[in-house]
């Protein structure tokens, strides 16, 4: 469920745009799997209450008392613009972390840096030297 | 141990494992720029000398490729760390074998002159420019110190050159680094997979251990020991670099002294928790505050092909007191940095290759502390930009734009909350009415002072002037927490000059 609040805010701040991929087209769901497992709780912790401020603002932004995952695209989308934006400096920062993350899923995918004629990463190997 | 050539490297055990106890002439507490510079010299100087570090080994074959994987892999907490303030501003730190000499973009800037004599006016501290001096000598030698090549210097660098040149500015230049062949990958960030960035995990480290050194990675030091008032040992306890599994015990004993080099963050808590009072301790952090300002220019700049930081301008230094710098970020970064969500952010992200970000590093006189959390005894960071210094920050975004707009952008990204998202070059005069809450910009903290300041009065210094804490035998600190005022500068080549500094003031003694 919470992994699931997080797609849904992912999806809305970094939507499909022409022909430049979305953040649903970057492999979203084995990122977060991947994060959930590698990050550590602090961060993860940060990340859900950005989700969460997301998904229970639409109130203030754009007057609908729906979660943001309800909203149709169009309020979807002046949602995220508009809550990323916000005055208000704690609700920003917030979203801050969401976005960040979800930067990290879609500007280190091959689609996106293919779009801006970078060559695709090589894994990270994760690994150490243990002698 | 297991033996690696000349020396021995020793990396997480876990629980099961026994506890693993070594005894050295010399324990170095850290593997960053002041360490690893204390801990080669210290070898040199015919000692045996263990380095425990807390995060892991990683060779250029295990640096990752992506900003996430350099996030997961080579900083500490995710860079998760943030000033505790009027704003969260991000505390720029590498937690790995080298520390954070792997992230950097490896600038080399000698100690300023005028910098020894406010050390000497100010805090009582002499004796150092010319022994500073001569290490940076050897520093510059070792390390292959080079100017940026041609090859490598990439559009945004040459832009900004092109720029500051129109305008007329003194000291534009491209960087000395040490980095020995540039290919101009972009990858500083990530750690230099083609092995030219000359972070000391690769140098200094490994001559350390084939002089019959240690080193113990993955473990961070809780404590240092003390037999009467002498340092005699460091002690914690292994994390795995993946997991952050709790390991086995380490204890590394040290027969002469403790040299303590674990970042301005690190190194002060780690004294306050080994039981040391000291008026001063935690005090007078400084930093160098900095933002970046993007420009859009009319054709691909592709900021992420040549050198991550290849140009620099020190003239603004003493006044308004600034450093100007380009600094290429990748996409994923681009992304988090640009202002808005929705399809207005993807609208302004198809923008990315005709953007070129370039930055500046205040030389703020505000000052901070360094304290323990309540979670875990980490360090906390309590900073605040204050009316000049935010007057300062300003000011350098105002040269950025200037200078973008002589180099041919046809506009520039202020990233300035409640500011239009782009101005043009007749928009200049409300870049200089910005708001100065430091809550209205992104910025990060990424030159770090103080926390265990070197000078001569007990009440307001933690160490002698070199390196020596007050009050007990056999502990010196030996990194950029001594350093009591800001720089101006990037700080690296004055802290392995301090570094070298003080080791060999240990040999002799």
């Amino acid at each position: 469920m919470v992994t699931w609040l997080i797609r849904e805010a992912i999806v809305r701040l970094y939507p499909r745009e022409g022909d430049l991929p979305g953040a649903e087209d970057c492999d979203l769901d084995a990122f977060l799997a991947r994060f959930r497992r590698e990050t550590s709780p602090l961060m993860w912790l940060g990340v859900v209450l950005g989700a969460i401020v997301f998904h229970l603002t639409p109130l203030f932004t754009v007057s609908v008392p729906l979660p943001a995952f309800a909203l149709s695209r169009e309020l979807a989308d002046r949602h995220a613009q508009r809550i990323s934006t916000t005055h208000v400096y704690l609700v920003r920062q917030a979203l801050f972390l969401v976005k960040l993350v979800a930067g990290l899923a879609w500007g280190g995918h091959p689609s996106v840096r293919a779009r801006f004629a970078l060559p695709p990463y090589p894994p990270d190997p994760g690994t150490w030297r243990t002698s | 141990m297991s033996p690696t050539a000349g020396g021995a490297h020793v990396s997480f055990r876990s629980k099961d494992d026994a506890s693993f106890d070594a005894e050295f002439d010399y324990v170095v507490v850290g593997s960053g720029a002041g360490g690893s510079a204390a801990a080669v010299t210290l070898a040199r100087g015919g000692a045996r000398v263990a380095i425990v570090e807390a995060g892991a080994w990683r060779d250029p074959d295990d640096y990752p490729s992506s900003a996430y994987g350099s996030m997961r892999d080579l900083m500490e907490d995710w860079g998760s760390q943030v000033t505790m303030g009027r704003a969260l501003w991000p505390v720029v730190q590498a937690r790995t074998v080298g520390g954070t000499t792997v992230i950097n973009s490896a600038i080399c800037v000698r100690t300023p002159d005028d910098i020894f004599d406010q050390w000497e006016r100010e805090h009582g501290v002499s004796g150092l420019r010319e022994r500073v001096g001569a290490a940076q000598d050897r520093v510059e030698r070792e390390l292959f110190v080079e100017e940026v090549p041609e090859s490598a210097r990439g559009l945004s660098n040459l832009h900004a050159k092109r720029g500051a040149d129109a305008l007329g500015w003194s000291h534009s230049h491209y960087m000395q680094r040490y980095v020995k062949g540039c290919l101009g990958a972009g990858q500083c960030f990530q750690g230099c997979r083609d092995r030219r960035k000359q972070s000391t995990n690769l140098n200094y480290i490994p001559e350390t251990m084939a002089r019959g050194g240690l080193v113990v990675s993955s473990a961070p030091v809780d404590r240092i020991l003390f037999e009467r008032d002498r340092a005699v040992a460091v002690t914690g306890r292994f994390v795995h670099p993946a997991t952050r599994a709790t390991g086995t015990k380490f204890t590394v004993r040290a027969k002469k002294a403790v040299v303590v080099a674990a970042s301005v963050t690190h190194s002060p808590v780690l004294l306050m928790r080994s039981g040391l009072r000291l008026p001063a301790l935690g005090k007078f952090f400084r930093a160098h505050p900095g933002t970046g300002v993007f420009g859009c220019y009319p054709d691909p700049v592709d900021m992420n092909v040549g050198a991550t930081q290849g140009w620099a301008s020190t003239g603004f230094r003493e006044s308004p007191g600034l450093k100007l710098e380009t600094l290429a970020i990748p996409p994923e970064l681009v992304a988090s940095r640009l202002s808005g969500a929705g399809t207005v952010l993807m609208q302004r992200l198809g923008e990315y290759r005709h953007l070129a970000m370039w930055c500046h590093a205040v030389r703020a006189e505000s000052t901070g502390s360094i304290g323990r959390g309540v979670l875990g005894g980490r360090p906390v960071v309590r900073y605040t930009l204050d009316r000049a210094d935010m007057e300062r920050f300003r000011q350098g975004m105002v040269l950025l734009a200037k200078q973008h707009f002589a180099a041919g952008a046809r506009e520039i990204i202020p990233g300035i909350a409640g500011m239009p998202f782009k101005l043009g070059p007749d928009d200049v005069d409300k870049l200089e009415e910005a708001p100065l809450d430091p809550r209205r910009y992104v910025a990060i903290l990424s030159h770090l002072f103080g926390g265990c300041v070197m000078g001569r009065d007990e009440a307001t210094s933690v160490t002698d002037a070199r390196g020596r804490v007050r009050g007990v035998e056999g502990l010196v600190v030996a990194d950029a927490s001594v350093i009591p005022t800001n720089l101006g500068v990037n700080p690296q080549h004055t802290i392995m000059g301090l570094a070298m500094t003080f080791a060999e003031e240990l040999l002799a003694s």
